[in-house]
């Protein structure tokens, strides 16, 4: 399944719950094992509120909401995040999306994840080689 | 000449390379990696998602002198450039290089950034995937 992929049009909404316990499963899958992620101690010392979910887990979260829209036919050429805010366990993580330009084949989407009080906190673009019907439409 | 300040020590360290590194991509890893995103697309079950490089063996690289500015790290952001898929078996060399330090003051002290570019490179000596990560300490 697959997203026409349009101008202005807005990609399904992605929602995260993240817990405690997936931000350690993320530690242990990717090997990033900063205590910031799980320790609310060490957290706290360096100022932070509590643990924090990893910058590359919202980039992951971001990912799967592109590749989910675009499915398997197109590709995923670049893919960059800024993050400008934390996001803690417990609190929804919404991913969103929109394609701002496509041309000769190529959509440029603008992607974001939203803290509950709708701060986009981790923002980011991606460009995706559409398949071939769908460019020639498009 | 006084003792060089600990932005020239820091800065000094442009061009540190990492070790060169090598991964087969594990079908149990990549498995493990989708489970603590939350992504079960099927798709991944014979290639790589988008964010998994960062599994192969990329802990933020220690460079002692940047431990002395701050309390702990950040993430800043990452940007990923797709040129081959990676997929399940095959043979991932990467290796890190430390490519840009600056650093912005503000209101609330400083941040010192440093910048990654790391690549990932397949079996066949070509490039699949290249990566630039912002770091910063504060």
């Amino acid at each position: 399944m697959s997203l026409e992929l349009r101008e202005g049009e807005l990609l399904p909404d992605l929602v995260k719950s993240p817990t405690t316990r997936q931000l350690v499963q993320y530690a242990g899958a990717s090997g990033d094992f900063y205590e910031i992620h799980y320790d609310q101690e060490f957290a706290r010392a360096t100022g932070l509120p509590d643990v924090i979910l990893h910058g590359l887990l919202k980039a992951g979260f971001l990912a799967q909401l592109i590749t989910s829209a675009v499915g398997s036919g197109g590709v995923l050429r670049s893919f960059e995040v800024t993050y400008r805010g934390i996001d803690l366990p417990g609190r929804p993580c919404r991913c969103r999306g929109l394609v701002t330009a496509v041309t000769d084949g190529i959509a440029e989407l603008e992607v974001w994840t939203e803290d509950p009080g709708g701060t986009r906190t981790t923002i980011g673009k991606a460009t995706v080689q559409l398949p071939e019907a769908e460019a020639a439409a498009g | 000449m006084g003792e060089p300040t600990l932005m020239e020590r820091v800065k000094s360290r442009i061009g540190w390379r990492g070790e060169e590194q090598v991964n087969l991509v594990e079908a149990g890893h990549v498995r493990r990696f989708c489970e603590a995103i939350g992504d079960d697309d099927p798709r991944w079950l014979k290639e790589a998602p988008p964010t998994f490089v960062v599994a192969l063996g990329t802990e933020t690289p220690q460079i002692p002198e940047a431990l002395e500015y701050g309390k702990g790290w950040l993430n800043g952001g990452d940007r990923f450039e797709y040129l081959e898929p990676i997929r399940i078996g095959d043979e991932i060399r990467t290796r890190t290089v430390l490519t840009d330090v600056y650093e912005k003051r503000g209101g609330s002290g400083g941040l010192l950034f440093l910048i990654f570019d790391t690549e990932y490179v397949n079996q066949h000596d070509r490039v699949a995937v290249r990566v630039r990560g912002t770091r910063i300490r504060r």
